[in-house]
């Protein structure tokens, strides 16, 4: 196994390991869906592209909430622990590292958002009465646009959580969360002008998650092993 | 060894200078370290000894000075950094996983070759081979630190660098990762840098040592240089009826080649002016009617002269 492999692996043995983490994970990839498809089947009525629209609008900031949420095992803990010094001693680039723990945060988080995504369907269909359709674009939405947009997440959140100080990466940490959920819930609302999902919609969301995926690693290249040592707590 | 490095030192640091927000911590740190020694670094807290090491792997950049491990620089070689073992003291374990789990990750992270056969016999040395499935986190600390020990000797390091190993070990467990050190130096035939606040142990297992205090190098020496040479050559006399001290050592003290006596235990400390004078020294005693049960050449301890050069360095010195 290559060494992106063998740190990736770690990570996510860790997190499946991680209690707390992963009863988080799943209350919120279950209570969130449901409290959702509560208003999409009142509100959607029997528009299928409606629902599609609303659908994937709930997915994505579920996603990198769940990118988050697996970031504070996979590098903050490290930090806290001071083992991340250990890690930064061996024969790896501080970038390889980087990478390996943001596949190692986004495959778990990608599966919980995964079965979030199969709950919210499940419910809306359940309280609409009405099954939801296999929109093309929404499943080029979960299987396409989610995992970049958690893979952006997970790498910006983990470079921030590497270079920044416990007290700051508690501020944060709330500054990323909204301003996640702001930027897409503006990209949805600017593009698409009203309820739906289009062609249009995804590719922008699309282009925009792999800009933060580029901006990420240009962050993580810019942390300094001096840096994530001297915040060490 | 690659040919071209024979003879590099294991260590190598040159006028290595560091400061922290205005505060200077390292100021022109100079000192090496030679293949298969066990070196100790000591100094008290915050005297720059971990900034050492950081600066050493590669961890801190240094603001003036060279620094080099096996005769390359750790920050720019992640290849080099194959070759060098490492143990902070928070072990570098996670709690989550198993001793094996543990020692499996890094196996991979250094392309360790044959990995589980290289575990099972760390796992044996360590004495955890019955532990080998547990979570680490339900360890004790002694229990880690020899994890830690495993992990960072895991990859056949040239070079190990082991920051207060027995810091917060029981007097047992101590012992038990002294005698681990000397093992795998022995064993393993690795340079091993000690930094630790147990002079004991470090007068134990270390052949060479420096002092650091006040950021600057004070001492560095072989132990055994060290701990001889304390100005003047001294015995140990024990006389049989500890209440002749005093009087035998007025009559010592005016002899010509006595330059000092004091009362020590249930002797005489003499400090002489030629080590030649001891027989001369018994011969006086005995003459004089005291009973001797034991001679002995008296060396300073390492922990003499360790609170001698720091507290030169605290009085400015």
């Amino acid at each position: 196994m290559n060494t992106l492999g063998v740190i990736a692996g770690r990570e996510m043995r860790l997190a499946l390991r991680n209690r707390s983490i992963v009863i988080t994970a799943l209350i919120f990839s279950v209570w969130f869906p449901v409290m959702s498809a509560l208003g999409i089947a009142a509100g959607a009525g029997g528009d299928a592209a409606a629902v599609a629209g609303a659908i994937a609008a709930i997915i994505l900031p579920v996603g990198v909430f769940m990118g988050y949420l697996f970031c504070a095992d996979a590098f903050l803990r490290e930090k806290r622990d001071g083992t991340i010094e250990t890690l930064l001693c061996a024969p790896v680039s501080l970038h390889g590292l980087w990478e390996g723990k943001a596949l190692g945060v986004a495959v778990p988080a990608y599966l919980t958002t995964l079965l979030s995504a199969a709950v919210t369907i499940a419910a809306v269909s359940t309280l609409s009465g009405t099954p939801v359709a296999a929109e093309p674009l929404l499943l080029l939405h979960i299987a396409a646009v989610v995992p970049v947009w958690i893979a952006a997440a997970a790498g910006l959140i983990g470079a921030a959580q590497l270079a920044l100080g416990m007290r700051e990466n508690q501020i944060l940490g709330f500054i990323f969360i909204f301003g996640f959920i702001f930027l897409i819930a503006g990209l949805q609302g600017i593009v698409s002008g009203g309820p739906g999902i289009s062609v249009m919609t995804e590719a922008v969301l699309a282009a925009v998650g792999i800009g933060l995926l580029a901006l990420a690693r240009v962050i993580a290249g810019k942390v300094t092993k001096e840096r994530i040592v001297r915040t060490i707590p | 060894m690659p040919e071209e490095e024979a003879g590099v030192n294991a260590v190598e640091v040159r006028g290595l200078s560091r400061s922290f927000d205005g505060r200077e911590i390292l100021r022109d740190v100079s000192f090496t370290v030679g293949h298969g020694e066990i070196f100790g670094y000591l100094g008290p807290n915050g005297a720059g000894k971990t900034t050492t090491i950081r600066i050493l792997l590669g961890l801190l950049a240094s603001d003036a000075g060279e620094v080099r491990v096996l005769g390359r620089d750790l920050a720019a070689d992640d290849d080099a950094r194959a070759r060098v073992g490492v143990l902070f003291e928070n072990n570098g374990l996670a709690d989550r996983m198993s001793a094996v789990g543990n020692l499996a990750y890094y196996a991979g992270l250094y392309g360790v070759d044959d990995p589980a056969e290289r575990i099972d016999e760390l796992l044996a040395l360590v004495g955890l081979a019955d532990r080998r499935d547990d979570l680490v986190g339900t360890f004790s600390t002694g229990m880690k630190r020899k994890l830690g020990i495993a992990r960072a000797i895991l990859h056949r390091p040239e070079v190990v660098f082991l920051d207060e190993p027995s810091s917060g070990l029981d007097p047992g467990a101590q012992r038990m990762v002294r005698d681990l050190i000397v093992e795998l130096s022995r064993r393993e035939e690795m340079t091993v840098f000690l930094n630790s606040h147990h002079l004991d142990e470090v007068q134990r297992v270390c052949s060479t040592v420096a002092i650091l205090a006040g950021g600057r190098i004070r001492a560095f020496d072989s132990v055994a240089n060290l701990t001889a040479a304390s100005g003047r050559p001294a015995v140990t006399v024990s006389l049989a009826d500890p209440g002749d001290r005093a009087r035998a050592c007025e009559t010592v003290g005016g002899l010509p080649y006595v330059m000092g006596c004091d009362v020590n235990g249930d002797g005489l400390l003499c400090t002489l002016a030629d080590p030649g004078a001891t027989p001369d020294l018994v011969t006086a005693l005995v003459g004089a009617g005291f009973r001797i049960e034991e001679v002995r050449r008296s060396s300073r301890s390492l922990e003499e002269i360790y609170l001698e050069h720091v507290g030169q360095a605290e009085g400015g010195a």
